[in-house]
């Protein structure tokens, strides 16, 4: 089975936000939930870089070990997944993530954030494949299509990449031998504790 | 069910109560969802509560235990061409797919493209035709629509007469909508035809089109892939054509090529460049010929490319050599030494590319920019080949498609201008007499000293730029040069807050007899003044309800398949036409050579009769058979060349959209011309020369007083296989005959050519030869129908033959005025443009001192244009919910103005204000703010929330920058200066 | 704590001080280029202290979103699922087992004297409810909170996780409404009985006696509340401040713009004070119902035996009776 992994070329990334709305459209994620985002680091000043964030699907995810009600699951593509049945909504998964994946419904005062939500890594969730169910609580089960996250497929640089992390990984080195220059695998070391050698 | 994060909301209440109107009234058939008390789920169709509108589904969106049928559309948010594929369901828009074979997205998108879907379930759309009574807004059906709106046309006409209909079409149109727009005005009996080119790139064409010949960009995104240097100037990409940055940055990568960004903002385009020049905006003729002061004074310049295919380079080497570094840097701010590097860079690492957007059109002086650009491509011979050329990168989906297909006031479809020979010509492909045409337009009387004009003289002299219809409300009638002032604006497809002086604007509209908007949304038109009686909204449909063409910056031509049926009660552009030209009595004659579907004439039909009248442009063999099998076929189109191997069927060495000109008639089977002007290739495989537009001699004086003539035709340079080898004028019937070519056509198109010449065959051209012969033996001889002549570096019929810098009308470098003064005030389209009035009282008021920053403007890459389509998208809006302004820390420090709070921002002309949210931020220098301008629906600090009709305004309001904008315009075009212009901010 | 420290620096790090120098004004200028300087990842994750983030700037409202990577998630799940679970061990654990080793070696504290028969109102309505109104509240807090964090490893393979995430669920419903009453029960305690918790001198003697529970038959003086009962309020008051600001902070984490930061640091207050204020409390609970004979009383009927009373606060039995006005039999304080 393939290891996913996003990785996102901040040397690509113009920070056009395809990847934001694209995720929005494909899974009807409602206003003020963020299942992916830009960020842009030193913006305005030379050397200027945005990384689109979501959840990384970490190796031994921090999520998974602080959720007090065991809600997290690892798929065989290691993708990490959730079960919104039994979410709490208690916002551990929040504070552990380095990367601010978890998103809430509401905001939490009187503690009631609602069901988590985060990025799927496209990929659905615990229902039964390309269900209305699955569709209505997670949103599209790509990966069960065979295809990648929307996210990725139509980044309009292809700055971000999705798919096992090993090609990726190579794409990215290849870009950097090519043009000379990288600023990294962004969340990669925080992630999956490894990074990409150049 | 749409769930607001409270922090935003704290901060922005008005928004928070925008997010809860969504979620309730009409839209509550989405709370159906909420049971499940989860995030996701979403409604596609529309409610219930809309009468006889469109029977509501409210099926939960894409089910994908089912099969969906693919469609494909492109985008309409910018000019790159993204092809849209969209899943559909029970005729329903559910899901968007990556288009992974068009070779120009490759999949890809922005965040509009990617957010295109809520376009056609998007709740925000106007519903249905509305009427505004006594201040409100009343829902009327579509036959009381059109009945009083035909009624108030004809009473305008009879009292004021036909120019006093204004009509502003839209580069949202498809080919097929936007030549019959121009079509309507011609039938209408006016040339205020206008659309967004104007504000656009009207300089663009304008300065392009009389350096060599055609109005567009020479290249394409893709062919940049093979550019070692890369220029942008006034262009942020990054942001306006993100798309184009794959090819850009692929580009970057595989060459290691250099990446030049011009701009006085560190825009996201400059983030990935290897090379950044911040220079004063508004400089650029000084900036170009600083450059090549030092192309010249090193000998870096092409010299072989210059003698063979440029006329008057000396006149410009004369005018460069007063820019010596000192000067550059003094005007420009850019020092010396990196001036310098950039011009060696341009010249010696070849093919060097040139991209320029709005930074550099929207100019008082933007023709004169444009040509100076081109000059400098000239020199360092980088047009006509690979990598190489003008990469202008056009602004909206169609832009080029609708200025191509004429919604331009000076004019006709495919640049056939205003003259007998113009208008006989469509008349012909048209089957309507030329007489008739004549009798529509008005007489216009002697007026302010100026003489009458007959009716043949009106319809030959070009409208009114749509940047300056306010002013022809507003002005004395004397002043303007028709019949009467303009008493109706017809606004298919246009924002109402994408032109200057706002606070103008809002005065003419409310002096409007007659207002129409035709759009999706009810735009800032509807929503910015007090009208109270006589406006019309009425409902279009996107794009992707509809067919028909559409044309790509790079000049390819792609067809978009309707994807559902127009939703609410809209209508597509054809049917609203067809209505309109119906009840004005002119629908039999206009609509007779177009199948009829109901209301709707089929888009094929109207692009086969575009095809028979388009020889000028090569939009002659882009039958819509042909344009489908490239869509069809997209896949085999390779992604850098365009091309498709020669071997396959239908396509075989076809470049993808068969990009403009595609010579002669589709059975011809021209590839189209993926690179303009590239001696390198045979014509048949989209070879060519500069046109020769201008005559084949010029005269020239001596320095002994007398006179020279100096030949423009190419001096030994000739596209690949042709039969002459030097230049050649363009061709005539009668000059096949002295070539010995007329041999070469056939019976029946010497026939047809005989018909069309009348009394004086010979002087039948390529461009009006119906029957394609003269253009067909052309491609056989290997020649260009349109001849062989040099490129102008020196335009000789334009005002500043050889560009000349001069400062903005609202400069903070008064000290520079003297010597570089703006234009003498003068008349042009119907108005007077006194720009140098303006400079002058600036000047004496002291203007600058009391308004020290420069103030410029652009886009957000969530939003487009005037903003009113992607404000009202919620996976746009969300992205970007304040207007503001970028400021420098020091400028705001020295103002005590912190990061994220409220400002004023004031401008010079009448007090205008606007009031948006202070970014603080390096992105500009010091002395300069930003401000982008999608935003509108706060007009000096009012909320305007309220005068749009209920459930239609945007989610996302903000004031306009061209609140605060001023006065300037182009002499050539009628551009509006957008770009540089004075003001002052300070904390609210 | 060092988190803390960190976590309370200002999370918002302005990573500008990385390399990169200032934009130049219009005129004067360098030449830069920005690719080649272009920020990376790992300088600036290197240039990060304790609970910062690699931030820069978002347009969508939501600030903490502008935060792109935070490493210290990675610090507090090592504390939630490593010192945390030591902590509360330790503390609930080894305070059970010293109250059961101490009942071993004690026993029950009897009254010396046996039950007069007398009795005297100790505590009156409204201080009863307070304290049961609190205690109540903290028990059901005390059981949710420590679901969360021990539920999963203790709870959940009896239960299944579904069943089991349905009681963390109200348990967490629980936990977020109760926190209400019991704050309110929290400051009513504070306003009720500061007045007789100041400290005093008797305590240090009451304490240098052991409380005069270790050993049977000594009594050292005390006035209504003993410097043990004391510490208990203080504990309480100081524990259930901590508890409210820390719990106030996760009840309402975005509304004054906290970061991930501070809500990690937060969430760790509120569970490092709550896992010894439950072990407190234990002992509390112990020593007020199986631990002594007639202290139940006090906040069961109110009304406490005479003896019970003279034995544990003597001085204030003497108060209580002269305040009721009655000449006490024998008047001489019990020293």
């Amino acid at each position: 089975m393939a290891r996913m992994k996003f990785l996102c070329d901040a040397d690509r990334c113009i920070e056009c936000n395809a990847c934001v709305t694209a995720c929005k459209n494909e899974h009807d994620v409602p206003w003020g939930i963020n299942r992916r985002r830009v960020v842009t680091i030193n913006d305005g000043k030379p050397g200027e870089r945005s990384v689109s964030m979501a959840c990384m699907h970490c190796t031994d995810a921090p999520c998974a070990a602080v959720c007090p009600v065991n809600c997290f699951y690892t798929t065989a593509d290691a993708v990490v997944l959730h079960s919104k049945d039994l979410c709490i909504g208690c916002g551990y998964c929040f504070y552990a993530c380095p990367f601010g994946a978890p998103q809430y419904p509401r905001v939490g005062n009187f503690g009631s954030r609602g069901k988590m939500d985060k990025c799927t890594y496209c990929a659905g969730g615990p229902e039964a494949d390309l269900t209305q169910a699955e569709y209505v609580k997670y949103g599209a089960n790509r990966l069960a299509e065979g295809k990648l996250p929307i996210c990725a497929e139509m980044c309009s640089t292809k700055a971000l990449l999705a798919g096992d992390g090993k090609i990726i990984a190579e794409i990215y080195k290849e870009r950097v031998t090519r043009r000379g220059y990288g600023s990294g695998a962004w969340g990669w070391k925080t992630a999956y504790k490894e990074t990409v050698a150049i | 069910m749409l769930i607001k994060r409270r922090d935003a909301a704290a901060r922005s209440p008005r928004l928070q109560a925008v997010a809860a109107g969504l979620a309730s009234g009409a839209l509550d058939r989405r709370t159906f969802l909420k049971r499940s008390g989860l995030t996701a789920g979403g409604v596609v169709a529309i409610g219930a509560s809309l009468g006889s509108v469109r029977k509501a589904e409210a099926i939960a969106a894409h089910d994908h235990s089912k099969s969906a049928e693919r469609k494909m559309n492109m985008c309409t948010h910018c000019s790159v061409g993204c092809s849209i594929v969209g899943e559909v369901q029970n005729g329903v828009w559910v899901g968007q797919e990556p288009a992974w074979d068009s070779p120009i997205n490759r999949g890809t998108h922005c965040a509009k493209g990617a957010a295109s879907r809520e376009l056609v379930f998007g709740d925000r759309r106007l519903k249905y035709p509305l009427k505004l009574v006594n201040g409100q807004w009343q829902r009327i059906s579509w036959d009381q629509a059109i009945n009083e709106v035909g009624d108030k046309m004809m009473e305008i006409r009879g009292k004021s007469g036909a120019d006093s209909v204004y009509m502003l079409g839209s580069a949202k149109f498809t080919n097929e909508a936007a030549y019959l727009f121009r079509k309507f005005g011609a039938f209408w009996g006016t040339n205020s035809v206008d659309h967004q080119a104007r504000i656009c790139h009207s300089t663009t064409v304008a300065g392009v089109a009389n350096t060599w010949g055609y109005g567009a960009q020479t290249n394409s995104y893709n062919d940049i892939r093979k550019a070692k240097t890369i220029v942008f100037m006034g262009s942020n990409a990054a942001e306006a054509h993100p798309v184009s940055l794959q090819h850009i940055l692929t580009g970057k990568e595989t060459n290691r090529a250099n990446v030049i960004v011009f701009d006085p903002r560190f825009t996201r385009t400059a983030a990935h460049a290897t090379e950044f020049v911040r220079f004063r905006g508004g400089t650029d003729i000084a900036v170009i010929w600083g450059m090549m002061w030092h192309i010249f004074q090193n000998g870096w310049e092409d010299k072989e490319f210059i003698r063979q295919r440029v006329d008057g380079m000396e006149q410009i080497r004369a005018e460069v050599a007063k820019w010596t570094p000192d000067e550059v840097q003094r005007v420009t701010g850019i020092p010396g030494e990196q001036l310098k590097k950039v011009a060696e860079t341009f010249a010696k690492q070849r093919p060097s590319t040139f991209i320029w957007c709005m930074g550099g059109t929207q100019h008082t002086v933007g023709t004169a920019n444009v040509r100076a650009y081109c000059n400098l491509l000239l020199a360092t011979g980088n047009v006509g080949a690979e990598g190489t050329g003008a990469n202008i990168f056009r602004g909206h989906t169609n832009v080029q498609g609708a200025t191509d297909l004429g919604l331009d006031i000076g004019t006709l479809p495919l640049y056939y201008g205003l003259v007998e020979g113009g208008w006989r010509h469509w008349a012909r492909v048209w089957g309507v007499p030329y007489d008739y045409f004549v009798s529509r337009f008005d007489e216009v009387p002697a007026k302010g000293g100026r003489p009458a004009r007959t009716a043949k003289q009106n319809m030959e002299t070009p409208g009114i730029p749509s940047t300056r219809w306010f002013d022809a409300v507003t002005h004395k009638p004397d002043d303007v040069d028709q019949k009467d002032n303009v008493k109706a604006m017809f606004v298919f497809g246009h924002g109402g807050n994408t032109i200057p002086r706002m606070p103008d604007s809002v005065k003419a509209l409310e002096m409007l007899d007659l207002l129409v908007v035709a759009d999706p949304h009810p735009t800032t038109f509807a929503a910015l003044s007090n009208r109270k009686n006589g406006t019309y909204l009425l409902p279009i449909c996107t794009n992707f309800e509809t067919d028909g063409s559409r044309t790509a910056s790079n000049r390819s031509i792609q067809w978009g398949e309707k994807f559902v049926e127009p939703i609410f009660e809209s209508k597509d552009d054809y049917e609203t036409l067809y209505l309109l030209a119906k009840k004005l009595g002119f629908a039999d004659q206009m609509f007779k050579n177009y199948k009829m579907v109901g209301n709707k004439p089929v888009p094929e039909d109207i692009l086969r009769e575009i095809n028979r009248g388009g020889f000028s442009t090569g939009y002659s063999g882009q039958s819509p058979e042909r344009i489908k099998a490239h869509m069809a076929n997209q896949g085999k189109f390779d992604v850098v060349t365009l091309r498709a191997p020669a071997n396959e069927a239908s396509i075989g060495g076809d470049y993808y959209g068969l990009p403009w000109p595609c010579w002669g008639k589709p059975e011809i089977k021209h590839p189209g011309t993926h690179i303009l002007y590239n001696t390198n290739l045979h014509v048949k495989d989209g070879g060519g020369t500069f046109r020769a537009r201008f005559g084949v001699v010029r005269e020239e004086k001596q320095a002994d007083g007398t006179a020279r003539q100096v030949s423009m035709l190419a001096d030994g340079s000739f596209s690949q296989g042709s039969a002459l080898t030097d230049g050649y004028p363009e061709f005539t019937f009668g000059l096949f005959k002295k070539l010995g070519w007329d041999s070469d056509l056939t019976a029946a198109e010497v026939e047809q050519i005989t018909a069309i010449g009348g009394n004086n065959p010979d002087t039948v051209g390529w461009a009006t030869d119906l029957s394609g012969g003269i253009i067909r033996v052309c491609l056989d001889k290997g020649v260009l129908p349109y001849g062989n002549a040099k490129a102008r570096a020196v335009a000789y019929n334009l005002p500043d033959p050889v560009p000349v810098h001069r400062e903005p009308i609202y400069t903070p470098r008064t000290d520079l005025v003297a010597k570089y003064p703006t234009r003498p005030d003068g008349r042009q389209f119907r108005m007077a443009n006194i720009g140098e009035t303006f400079q002058k009282r600036a000047l004496e008021q002291g203007v600058a001192k009391q308004f020290p920053i420069i103030l410029t403007s652009g886009r957000l890459v969530e939003y487009e244009g005037g903003g009113e389509e992607t404000r009202s998208n919620k996976w746009l809006a969300e992205l970007q919910q304040d207007m503001f302004v970028e400021i420098n820390p020091a400028d705001a420090s020295e103002r005590n103005i912190r990061d994220g709070q409220f400002v004023w921002v004031s401008g010079p002309e009448g007090n205008a204000r606007a009031r948006v949210k202070a970014l603080v931020t390096e992105r500009v220098g010091k002395g300069v703010a930003f401000m982008p301008f999608h935003f509108a629906g706060w007009f000096q600090g009012a909320d305007q929330r309220g005068n749009y009709p209920k459930g239609t305004d945007p989610i996302v309001l903000g004031e306009s920058v061209n609140t605060v904008t001023t006065y300037g315009y182009d002499p050539v075009t009628g551009m509006h200066e957008g770009k540089v212009t004075l003001c002052q901010i300070r904390a609210a | 704590m060092k988190m803390a420290i960190n976590a309370l620096r200002a999370l918002t790090f302005a990573l500008a001080l990385a390399v990169l120098g200032q934009a130049a004004p219009v005129a004067a200028q360098q030449a830069p280029n920005p690719t080649a300087q272009s920020v990376k990842e790992e300088q600036l994750l290197n240039a990060l202290r304790g609970g910062d983030a690699v931030a820069g700037r978002i347009t969508i409202p939501d600030r903490t979103a502008a935060s792109l990577i935070q490493p210290e998630g990675k610090s507090f799940r090592d504390f939630h699922q490593g010192s945390l679970w030591l902590i509360g061990g330790v503390s609930i654990l080894g305070m059970l087992a010293l109250l059961v080793a101490f009942y071993g070696t004690r026993g029950r504290i009897t009254i010396d004297a046996g039950f007069s028969g007398r009795t005297v109102t100790r505590f009156g309505g409204f201080e009863r409810f307070v304290h049961w109104l609190t205690a109540g509240c903290f028990v059901i807090l005390a059981l949710s909170g420590l679901n969360l964090t021990f539920g999963k490893a203790l709870v959940a393979p009896v239960f299944g996780d579904a069943a089991f995430a349905a009681l963390a669920g109200w348990g967490k419903i629980a936990h977020n409404y109760l926190s209400f009453p019991f704050m309110l029960g929290v400051a009513l305690m504070f306003l009720v009985w500061v007045k007789d918790n100041i400290p005093s001198k008797l305590d240090v003697e009451w304490l240098k006696a052991g409380g005069g529970i270790l050993k049977k038959g000594q009594h050292p003086p005390a006035p209504r509340f003993n410097a043990g009962q004391k510490a208990i309020f203080w504990i309480v008051i100081i524990g259930g401040v901590a508890m409210s600001i820390s719990g106030w902070y996760l009840l309402f984490p975005f509304e004054s713009g906290h970061t991930v930061g501070d809500q990690q640091f937060w969430l760790n207050v509120h569970a490092v004070v709550a896992m010894i204020f439950i072990a407190v409390m234990l002992a509390h609970a112990y020593i007020g119902s199986v631990g002594m004979e007639g202290a139940f009383d006090a906040m069961g009927s109110g009304e406490v035996d005479e003896n019970w009373a003279k034995e544990h606060h003597s001085l204030w039995l003497a108060k209580e009776k002269q305040r009721a006005g009655a000449t006490p039999p024998n008047a001489v304080p019990a020293e």
